[in-house]
Formats: structure tokens, sequence, C-alpha cells
């Protein structure tokens, strides 16, 4: 088989079989950090390649899609509780009610670009601070708290693993879609050149909405497994310019409007940072070594790691999805 | 084809075109001329609504277009080039001919990105401008003139049936603008309709039905070519610049 199919399938065949191994401790120990690690980096795969639709493709540089996590989750959290149910019932709720929520803040913030659509979704994370830390029916500053999953310990992780797992497998392949589509020439080009998009007979502010509905959608969807694997929703936890950054840093780390750039960017970030944590301690310098990490690399990748092994000729085939 | 009717467009205190109005005949070629500032890219700028106008009405045949935002324009038969070309070097040579392409609401949008179509329109696209050996050539290699001509050919893949050219011969070799004005003549028996914006008066008055000539917004002529040659107000503005 070709290696560019072979080894994700391989990849993909131990991911989906690693949990088991929660069912024999004696032999491989306990390995719940392990998954925690993993379904953490999932959980970012869905933001960074959901992020990409529009920041790598549209080219609209957004420090504030965090904000439709905490939507989503905010949505999961109040009806799981409302109806009690699992947040697991309500991913699709989240999700649409993240994207509904997008709609009218693209229709808004799409009219601008370059540092006033990035100042834009920046004021998007201090508005909706302000505005849950205040309301009461989701708890204020204190937020929502969410009952345990009955799962033993070793196997708790488990239904967040395997929904990350295949909410990141959707996203992934929602961004290779758009990447190969005539949607996606359109809004690579409206990236580029709006005007000349248009006189071309592109309709520049459905494709930049779209786009950005599609991104906020599978945000809103991570936000419901995401509320549940913490137990609580509250506003200090999700709407923090941290994640965002986090988001855009990992995708311009693997290359922005590439479809393996921001898996590729993501597990570099979340194993460094882990690395770097394991042998220096929760001092914070894991920080300063992220930051170093970046120039480094994009002083010699700089259009990032696949996008600039890409333009050389150099990347592996297994990696070269578009 | 398209009618112009007292279009003015202001930019703050400025008028950039002042209640001009004028007629393009269906398969014919327009040339717009007129010194620098006299407001042609403008009023181009107008006719494909990437400016709004202040007053007026633009028509396609009976349709009026001026209230239309500019992708449907396009959709209706309009395509334009720019004069300075605005081809995407990011995108490969066959992905900005596919772009024109990629217009519309509809499900089409959920299909490839360059399809099977698009390739083959593509190459009759390139063979017809002579340019099919620079299919696999990387943007950024290309020369100004390979450029134009990509522009041209993106109108082109849409078949629209008016083309909009803003100095197509501005900055390009006189064996490219050989090639370039045959392609537009051949266009015009294709049956297109053609307004274009020239300096270049040999070109101008060797392909055009009519000539169109505006001064500070406005039209101050308008007619065949010889007859537009001895208008004496076009002369004077020309004369004194």
């Amino acid at each position: 088989m070709d290696s560019r199919k072979s080894i994700p399938i391989i990849t993909l065949i131990i991911l989906i079989f690693f949990p088991l191994i929660q069912f024999f401790p004696s032999v491989f120990g306990d390995q719940n950090y392990v998954l925690h690690l993993m379904l953490y980096a999932f959980y970012y795969i869905v933001m960074t390649s959901s992020w990409n639709i529009i920041g790598g493709y549209g080219g609209f540089i957004s420090v504030g899609h965090n904000a439709f996590l905490c939507i989503g989750a905010y949505i999961a959290g109040y009806y799981s509780i409302m109806w009690g149910v699992s947040p697991f019932y309500l991913i699709l709720l989240a999700g649409i009610g993240a994207g509904i929520f997008g709609f009218f803040v693209g229709l808004i913030t799409l009219r601008v670009k370059g540092p006033s659509f990035i100042i834009s979704s920046i004021a998007l994370i201090m508005i909706l601070r302000i505005v849950f830390d205040r309301w009461e029916l989701v708890g204020g500053a204190s937020g929502i708290t969410l009952p345990y999953n009955s799962l033993s310990v070793e196997f708790s992780k488990f239904p967040h693993y395997y929904g990350f797992l295949i909410l990141a497998i959707i996203t992934i392949y929602m961004n290779w879609y758009v990447r190969h589509s005539k949607f996606g020439l359109a809004l690579r080009a409206i990236s580029h050149d709006e005007i000349r998009s248009a006189v071309a007979g592109i309709n520049v502010k459905y494709i930049k909405v779209t786009a950005f509905v599609l991104s906020t959608f599978f945000i809103g969807c991570a936000g419901a497994i995401w509320a549940d694997y913490l137990t609580y929703v509250r506003p200090n936890i999700f709407l923090i310019i941290l994640i965002a950054a986090n988001v855009v840093l990992m995708v311009i780390l693997g290359g922005m409007g590439t479809v393996a750039g921001p898996i590729v960017g993501t597990i570099i970030f979340i194993a460094f940072n882990e690395l770097i944590l394991s042998y220096l301690g929760a001092t914070e310098l894991n920080l300063l070594f992220t930051g170093l990490l970046l120039v480094v690399t994009l002083l010699y990748f700089p259009n990032g790691i696949v996008g600039t092994l890409r333009n050389k000729g150099k990347l592996p085939r297994f990696l070269d999805w578009g | 084809m398209i009618t112009i009717k007292n279009v003015t467009k202001r930019f703050g205190g400025i008028i950039a075109v002042n209640d001009s109005s004028f007629k393009v005949e269906e398969s014919s070629i327009c040339s717009l001329i007129g010194p620098n500032g006299a407001g042609k890219s403008t009023l181009f700028n107008c006719i494909s609504r990437v400016y709004p106008i202040d007053e007026g009405e633009i028509y396609l045949g009976d349709k009026r277009i001026d209230t239309m935002p500019a992708h449907k324009i396009a959709t209706l038969g309009v395509g334009r080039s720019f004069q300075l070309t605005r081809v995407l070097d990011e995108l490969s040579v066959t992905e900005n001919l596919s772009l024109h392409t990629a217009a519309g609401f509809d499900f089409h949008l959920l299909r490839a990105g360059v399809t099977k179509s698009d390739k083959e329109r593509a190459e009759q696209i390139m063979e017809f401008l002579n340019i099919t050996h620079i299919r696999d050539l990387p943007m950024k290699e290309l020369s100004y003139g390979q450029k134009k001509l990509l522009d041209l050919g993106s109108v082109l893949m849409s078949d629209p049936s008016v083309i909009l050219l803003d100095e197509p011969a501005a900055g390009v070799n006189p064996r490219l603008l050989e090639t370039i004005l045959d392609r537009i003549l051949v266009l015009k028996k294709q049956g297109k309709t053609i307004l274009l914006v020239e300096h270049n008066m040999e070109l101008v008055m060797g392909i055009s039905d009519k000539v169109v000539v505006m001064a500070a917004g406005a039209v101050i002529a308008s007619g065949p070519p010889k007859e537009v040659q001895n208008n004496k107000e076009v002369l004077e503005v020309y004369l004194t610049g």
C-alpha cells in the first residue's frame, strides 16, 4: 500500500487500540497520564484543524476562537444539568449553538481583516468573559459543576479519548475536504485578494462566513467533551487568551493552510511542552522554551514545518495531504 | 449590450466620474480613452461593482446591474481584467484559471477545487493564448507579460459575453502585444462584447468600433475612431495633457 495511506491507517489503528493497555496494568503499568496527554492532543487537533479553515485558508487570524469552545461547553453543561443527560449527548447541539453564534460574529467581524480582525477576536473574548462572569443563570464566575462519570479511574478517560479521537478524525477530514474543494479554492483566493475573487464571481461574504461557521462548529463540539472531561465549566477556564494563542502558535509551527500542519504543530508543541515540564518541573520555564522552539523552528521553517518541507519538495509522502 | 446612464462617482469632494453616459453595442469593441485621471478605470470599477456608484444607472442588456454585488455581475457574464495583473501567486496556474469556475452558492462548491472539466477548459484557454508552456510553472517564475495573458485567460474561463480589459497592452513587449491584439479580434469574431481602457492609440484606433473619450471624469466625445481623432475637444485635451 502507498505510504501516504498506509502510515495514517496504521497510526489510526494503534490509536484506536491504545487505551486497551489499561486492561493490562500488570504488563504496561497505569498509563492514565499518557491517555490524558493523547486526548489533550486530539482536543487541540480539533481546534487547530478547525481554526486552520478560517485562519490558514481564509487568512483571518482569530485569537478568540476559544469563545466558541466556551459557548459549546456552556450549552452542553447547562442542558446536561437541565435535562439530566451526559454532555456527550449534547455534542451536536453544542456545535450547532457555537456555529449559530459564529454566524453572527462572522457577519460582523469578517468585514475587516488584518490587525482589525485580530483585535475584534480578542474583544470577543473580553466581552464574553464579562457576560459569563455576571450571568447568574449559568453560575456567574463560579460556572457550572458537572457530575463525574461512573467509570472507575483507570477507564474514566475512555469516553473522552474516543470522543476527541472521532471528532479529530472528522475535523481533519473536513480540513482536507475544504483544502481540495472549490469552496477551499475560493477561500484561498479570498485570503489573498477579495476584489479579484469577487469579480471572478465568488460570493466573498458567503464563503467567508460559511468558513467561519464551519470552524466554530467543530470547536463548539470539542467544548462539550472538554466540559465533561473537566466536570466544570467556568469563564476563567475557557475564556483566556492562552488557549487561542496556543492554537494559533501550533498552526504556525506546523504550517498554516496545510492539512497536516495543524496536526504536526499540535503534536510537537504538546510533546515539547511536556518534555520541558518533566525535566524542569512546573516552573513556567516551559513557556520560555516553547517560545524558543517557535523562534528556532520559524527561522529554519518560515512557512511552518509542513509548509516549508512541501515548498522544498522534501515533505514525506505520508504528510502530503495538500 | 452595456448602457452607462448618467453615472457619477465621487470620492469625498472629488468627482471621479461625472454624469457620464454611453453605450457599448453587442459584439463590438469599444475603447475608453483619456488622459491619466480621466476616470476610465474608476468607471470600469463601477461597471464591475468594485465601487458602488453615487448616481446614474448601468445596464447589461435590459438588466440593471449597478445595484447588484460584484459576484452577481460576474455570473451574469461580465468578466474583467485589471490594469496591474491580479493573478494570485499563491495558487498554481491551473488554480488561477479555475478560480472563475468556483463561483456561486450551489453545491458545485463542494466539488474538487480543479475538476476534470476545469482542466480541459484551462487547456483550451492556454492553447488559445499560446501559453501552454507555463502550465506547470510556479507563479513566481512567470514574467509580467505571461501573467497578463494568464489574467486574460482567467477572464475567459467562464466564457463571459462581455469582457472588460483594463490596459491590456500596458507594460508588454511588442510581440506579446501582437498576440493580445490578435486574440482580442478573435474574441470579437466569436461574438464577445469588449470594452477596453487603453493608452496605446495605435491599438485603440486599429481595433475599435467605437471610441469613448473621457476627461476630468466626463465623457467629452464618442463615436467611430476616425471621427473621434478629428474632434477638436479631444485634440485639445490630448495636446494640453
